[in-house]
């Protein structure tokens, strides 16, 4: 599903600071994987790449068999919005639509009208047990199922890959393990692609392979 | 499109009384544009009503004395008008001077058996009527045939009616007989006016009463086939011309006769009602500017507010144009909903003045037309989407890689 073949990625600066090194792997289909590292050893900036949010300087990057290299604003955004589902730490719903809006709110950039939408929000939502919440702005949500929701905003799209970025950094324990079974169960019965960058390693252990990254290579 | 409306409304709820206090200041721009221009137009609309009625093609010329020794009499001589004058000045260039006519004022009472009236009264030629825009209110007016045979007739003003008839309706008052310097007139016509109370009799008639005296106390050149104000002002010397030749004064004696020639001044008039109109117009777009300004201003800080949420939206796949006419459409929405709510209060401003000052000499039906309504909103959705552009190029700049930003 993914592979990066020796990518390079150096922010330019008065000391240009060079923060992934040959970087080369693979993430087969259906796999759950997790990328860690500590902080500053260049795990942001893969996951950049990875999302297609930031390009990189030399390498191939490979997503379900095309090639991620110079593209056009208008390309990125719409490879973004089809093969990518995006979850991130502090959930990132927009606090003014309910949580149905904010599932629906990737095929609105795909043109798909308002009554279809709601419709595909809504049985994404009864699958992660939250039809009765759907009317709910995210402030009236508690963590989890905030991260639920964002999860089913990613869901919505149908993508070739999930990319979670600490999807349990902002959440409690508790809550933390039942996100954590989502994302085995997306991958268990669906077999839905899902890489998470943690630096958390009661999350790493969860998925069924942890790629370690330190100082811009891979370990 | 309703999407996109739905979207945009949906933002702008949001920030409900920020929306509206922006929005007030484009309504108060469109309100002050309005209002000015409808003004303005009452005033001009009153102008041309008056210059409609009262003609803007003609030369009154008065005597007056000179200031220069001339053919060698010295400074300080009268100079008398006579009639033979209105025959030069016929001459003085057939093509240009249409008409010449003069009028003799007279005093005393006019009275009927019961009641009197002592306003005096004016000879005249006919074509006075043409000059003074008279419609009549029963009757005719001075014709050729009462100056040629010197009648002894009379033309009220609607004033004069219930005075000196007080129970008897303008038609009714026709063919009656009144009394002025000891002969009896016969009453021909009743013109309609709201004030004047001038009383009209035969020009010749006028001149006999006064001894056949020739001398007048003023002449009024109708021109015609004048177009420019230099064209206009080279006849008025040629009329000074022909009267200082006849009179010997300097021709460029500016006090030996006066003159008030209507059409450079209603030239004037013109071009400064011009002026009237641009500079109201500029005043009303400077203060929607004003308004357009807050609006640009709001919508940066909104960017700049909601540079997350733009960052999720560039993430999950929004391309950087929806994001360009989501921002721009939001600043237009704001103009064109408070513009309008602008329209209608000034709409019903100047109705209410058109109501008020009905009737009135100086404003005349300020009410703005449909044309007007049209231009500003195209002003509105021009502005709004200028006002928008800027913010909208900001919020371009807001990467996707934002949304991974914790705030």
């Amino acid at each position: 599903m993914i592979t990066l073949k020796d990518i390079n990625k150096t922010y330019p600066g008065a000391a240009p600071l060079h923060v992934l090194k040959d970087i080369s792997l693979n993430i087969g289909r259906g796999e759950l994987v997790s990328i860690m590292g500590a902080s500053g050893s260049g795990k942001s900036t893969l996951l950049n790449i990875l999302g297609i949010l930031d390009g990189y300087d030399s390498g191939e990057y490979w997503l379900d068999g095309k090639l991620i290299k110079n593209l056009s604003e208008n390309r990125a955004a719409d490879l973004r919005n089809r093969m990518i589902g995006f979850v991130f730490q502090s959930f990132n719903l927009i606090s003014y639509k309910d949580a149905a809006d904010n599932v629906a709110l990737p095929l609105f950039y795909q043109g798909v009208g308002r009554r279809k939408r709601r419709a595909l929000a809504m049985e994404q939502l009864e699958k992660l047990g939250l039809a009765d919440r759907a009317h709910h702005l995210p402030g009236e949500l508690s963590g989890g199922q905030k991260q639920r929701v964002a999860i089913a905003r990613s869901l919505i799209t149908r993508p070739s890959i999930i990319l979670a970025d600490e999807p349990t950094g902002a959440l409690d324990s508790r809550t933390s393990k039942e996100v954590m079974q989502i994302f085995r169960d997306l991958n268990s019965q669906q077999g839905m692609t899902i890489a998470i960058v943690t630096h958390d390693p009661g999350v790493g252990e969860q998925t069924n392979r942890i790629i370690r990254i330190s100082d811009g290579r891979i370990v | 499109m309703t999407d996109l409306l739905r979207e945009i409304f949906q933002t702008l709820k949001c920030n409900k009384l920020r929306t509206s206090l922006t929005g007030l200041a484009v309504a108060w721009g469109i309100f002050m544009l309005i209002t000015l221009v409808g003004m303005t137009k009452g005033v001009i609309n009153s102008f041309e009503k008056q210059t409609a009625s009262q003609g803007s093609n003609t030369i009154n010329v008065w005597p007056g004395v000179t200031s220069e020794p001339w053919h060698g009499y010295r400074e300080g001589r009268d100079v008398e008008l006579r009639t033979g004058d209105m025959e030069k000045l016929r001459q003085t260039d057939r093509q240009k001077i249409s008409d010449v006519s003069s009028s003799v004022y007279g005093g005393g009472t006019i009275s009927t058996a019961h009641e009197y009236t002592s306003s005096g009264y004016e000879g005249v030629y006919p074509s006075e009527q043409r000059r003074r825009g008279f419609k009549m209110a029963a009757g005719r007016f001075i014709n050729d045939i009462d100056m040629n045979q010197k009648r002894k007739v009379m033309v009220l003003g609607e004033q004069m009616v219930p005075i000196l008839f007080p129970d008897k309706t303008p038609a009714e008052v026709i063919g009656e007989k009144v009394d002025c310097q000891g002969l009896g007139w016969t009453v021909v016509g009743v013109y309609e006016s709201r004030w004047s109370r001038s009383v009209y009799i035969p020009f010749s008639t006028a001149r006999m009463l006064a001894g056949n005296s020739d001398k007048i106390g003023s002449i009024v050149v109708e021109m015609t086939g004048v177009e420019t104000e230099s064209q206009g002002t080279d006849l008025e010397n040629d009329i000074r011309a022909t009267l200082a030749a006849a009179h010997d004064f300097r021709p460029t004696d500016q006090s030996a006769v006066w003159t008030w020639n209507r059409f450079t001044q209603f030239l004037k008039m013109q071009s400064g009602m011009g002026i009237l109109n641009t500079a109201m117009w500029i005043i009303g777009i400077f203060t929607l500017l004003s308004g357009i300004v807050g609006v640009s201003n709001i919508m940066f800080v909104s960017v700049r507010e909601r540079t997350h949420e733009i960052g999720i939206r560039r993430a999950i796949g929004a391309r950087p144009r929806s994001i360009l006419t989501q921002v721009i459409m939001e600043s237009v929405a704001i103009t064109s909903l408070f513009g309008y709510i602008g329209i209608l209060m000034g709409i019903g401003l100047t109705e209410l003045l058109a109501r008020i000052f009905d009737g009135s000499d100086f404003i005349t039906d300020p009410r703005v037309d449909i044309s007007l309504a049209l231009e500003v909103t195209a002003v509105l959705i021009i502005a709004g989407a200028l006002a928008g552009l800027f913010p909208a190029i900001n919020a371009l700049k807001v990467k996707p890689v934002e949304a991974l930003r914790d705030e």
